[in-house]
């Protein structure tokens, strides 16, 4: 039982929460995204497609212009073109959302590769420099609370954001006008419109904002945590932040909750090297995890009413 | 009138028939080889044994009559149909780069037993693993020990004499996966850095991934916590992050199958698997009709194992222990284990 104690030292030691926080961070901004395109009607299962485009543009962008800020925002306009094209394909020619969301998926995978051996052949696409990646900030004071300022003040620039637009997407969602219309539309499509309400122009922002947000964590993941891209990095992160997003019920909050229980298995995974366990039996936690918190504490999930159906004007 | 003109046609297409014929009968000398490369799901450009077998693979193209053509596989389900792709165009030589892909290759060979196959540290298997022995495949392993071996000892010397960054005798190993070529690196690591410093702990962790250098960047974080202050990955592109996690602290760190020098400051060597060793031989046996089945082992006494210093100047007297290890090794008087060493 050597691993128990191993584990219990390592809970007490502010690296695994704030390595648990980092990972988090990293699913909560896809799973965001997630939230608010589903909320608005259209289902988004290419999160991680959107998420692999912006860590590969962040870090093109990054190479050339030596900007993290400039490079990160054609991280995001990237995963927001993406998004882009999963609107266009699934409001405007009304196909399958499920479909679309794959082939951008697949396609992301294929087009990043494509254009790493287009643009830098068959070397190394090369790395950012310490100076030109999106940095750790120190919040001041704060950082020196012990234990609590490693954890929530010692973060990545990010990470910061990332919570920040947590409380911002609840608050738009769930207390303002345009989220009130965001639901409505996700819910009953036909009655939003009767009341005069945009159908389409609140699902095209919904979805691209969605793309937008998981351009955000690609460029965090290539040119924040990492430094430079590695064909399919994301690793299938934009997955894990679609379960993340079902746990929560489509609820930012209850996401952030699913993304720490998946943050926290991979923290703990991490530390293999000092838990004397089975590395395999370790890698099983995040989902034997999962399946407690999803079988004991959030019951059933029930999606927005009109989730993946595409709208037509007068086809009640 | 009409049937002469008919008749005359009739000559010249006999004629053309008979040229064309004979165009298409070269000599045996002149054949051009069709060899194709299946990657695994770390594509050409990760910098290690992908990128490597491409190499060898062009150098065939310059020096025999190849036509080498490159298939990427974006996931473990492409890996049947791509190597089932040049064995339906009758290539001479399919080579599989990895492991992971041996069940594919087992499974292909035995559709395609005319078709010679070639697996990058593998063999064709069944779904367990269980080596099937078709007649028609030809296994390329690797002594990974050996290398391993080799900057086990640059380590293992640092930490002996406090010549490391913390002076703690901690050193480090990230593994992609526990796999046998993994792990044959991190035994000959091990063996050789206890070997030169009895007194050093050497933690061993793995990213469970090949591919998200993320990942192997908070393992490697994890291990630094723990005192290490040399890592040595070996988890290929995931790897970078092992790397990059020694630069950003300050220790050192050591690369993996290619020579990773450029990859960060901190990399003071690289243990080298000359993956373009292997498919270059690979390809020359098939051109000089020297295929052979079964397993073929490259290691440090052929030159298919071995290091690189990177961005370090080695003290006289472990240039010299390494030179002393390497002979022994070469000799045969001391073998690097290929199981991790308690």
């Amino acid at each position: 039982m050597t691993f128990l104690s191993d584990i219990a030292h390592l809970l007490i030691t502010a690296d695994l929460w704030r390595a648990t926080l980092e990972a988090a961070a990293l699913l909560l901004l896809p799973a965001l995204g997630g939230v608010i395109s589903e909320r608005s009607g259209v289902v988004n299962i290419a999160m991680e497609g959107m998420m692999l485009t912006g860590a590969f543009f962040a870090v093109v962008a990054d190479l050339a212009l030596h900007n993290p800020w400039l490079a990160a925002l054609v991280g995001i306009a990237a995963g927001g073109f993406m998004a882009l094209i999963h609107a266009v394909v699934s409001i405007r020619f009304r196909a399958d959302q499920i479909v679309s969301g794959i082939a951008i998926n697949i396609f992301a995978a294929g087009m990043t590769l494509f254009l790493v051996n287009r643009i830098y052949g068959l070397q190394d696409i090369g790395h950012v420099g310490q100076s030109n990646l999106l940095p750790y900030v120190n919040i001041p004071i704060l950082d020196q609370i012990p234990f609590v300022g490693r954890v929530l003040f010692q973060q990545n620039v990010v990470v910061y954001a990332a919570l920040i637009l947590l409380v911002l997407v609840n608050i738009v969602l769930f207390r303002t006008r345009l989220g009130l219309r965001i639901r409505a539309v996700g819910e009953h499509p036909q009655a939003a419109d009767t009341a005069g309400i945009n159908v389409y122009a609140i699902r095209y922002g919904a979805v691209i904002t969605s793309g937008l947000l998981s351009g955000l964590a690609g460029a965090f993941l290539a040119i924040g945590i990492s430094n430079t891209f590695v064909p399919n990095m994301t690793d299938g992160r934009g997955y894990i932040a679609l379960a993340a997003m079902i746990f929560g019920k489509w609820r930012p909050f209850g996401a952030f909750i699913a993304c720490l229980i998946f943050g926290f298995g991979q923290a703990i995974y991490d530390a293999n090297s000092v838990i004397h366990v089975s590395q395999y039996l370790l890698s099983m936690l995040p989902y034997v995890l999962t399946l407690i918190v999803l079988a004991g504490i959030v019951g059933r999930s029930i999606p927005p009413a009109s989730d993946g159906i595409p709208y037509s004007p007068g086809t009640e | 009138m009409g049937h002469s003109r008919l008749k005359f046609l009739g000559m010249v297409g006999l004629a053309l028939m008979l040229l064309a014929a004979c165009g298409s009968s070269p000599a045996p000398a002149s054949k051009t080889y069709k060899i194709g490369l299946v990657t695994d799901t770390g594509g050409l450009n990760d910098k290690s044994f992908n990128h490597l077998a491409d190499v060898g693979l062009e150098k065939a193209k310059t020096d025999f009559k190849v036509q080498g053509d490159v298939v990427e596989s974006h996931s473990g389900d492409d890996y049947v149909p791509n190597l089932t792709h040049f064995a339906t165009l009758n290539y001479d030589l399919v080579i599989g780069v990895g492991f992971l892909m041996a069940t594919a290759v087992g499974t292909v060979s035995g559709q395609f037993p005319n078709i010679h196959f070639a697996i990058i540290d593998g063999a064709g298997t069944d779904a367990n693993g269980v080596d099937l022995k078709h007649p028609n495949v030809q296994s390329l392993y690797f002594s990974e020990q050996d290398a391993g071996a080799m900057v086990g000892v640059i380590a293992g010397m640092l930490e002996k004499e406090g010549k490391s960054k913390k002076t703690q005798h901690v050193i480090s190993a990230v593994g992609g996966i526990s796999i046998p070529p993994v792990n044959h690196y991190i035994a000959g690591y091990k063996w050789a850095a206890t070997m030169e410093d009895p007194s050093i702990k050497v933690l061993v962790g793995y990213s469970n991934d090949f591919t998200d250098p993320a990942k192997c960047k908070n393992v490697a974080n994890n291990q630094i916590s723990a005192k290490s202050d040399i890592l040595f990955q070996v988890a290929g592109g995931c790897g970078l992050g092992v790397l990059q996690a020694a630069g950003q602290a300050g220790v050192y760190s050591i690369g993996v199958d290619a020579d990773q020098k450029d990859s960060d400051p901190s990399v003071i060597a690289s243990a080298l698997k000359k993956v373009d060793v292997a498919t270059y031989t690979a390809i020359k046996n098939v051109v000089n009709g020297q295929f052979t089945a079964g397993a073929l082992t490259f290691n440090i006494a052929n030159d298919g194992a071995g290091y690189a210093l990177d961005n370090i100047t080695l003290p006289a007297d472990i240039q010299t222990e390494l030179d002393n290890v390497k002979a022994k090794i070469k000799a045969g008087t001391l073998t690097p284990p290929s199981d991790i060493p308690a």
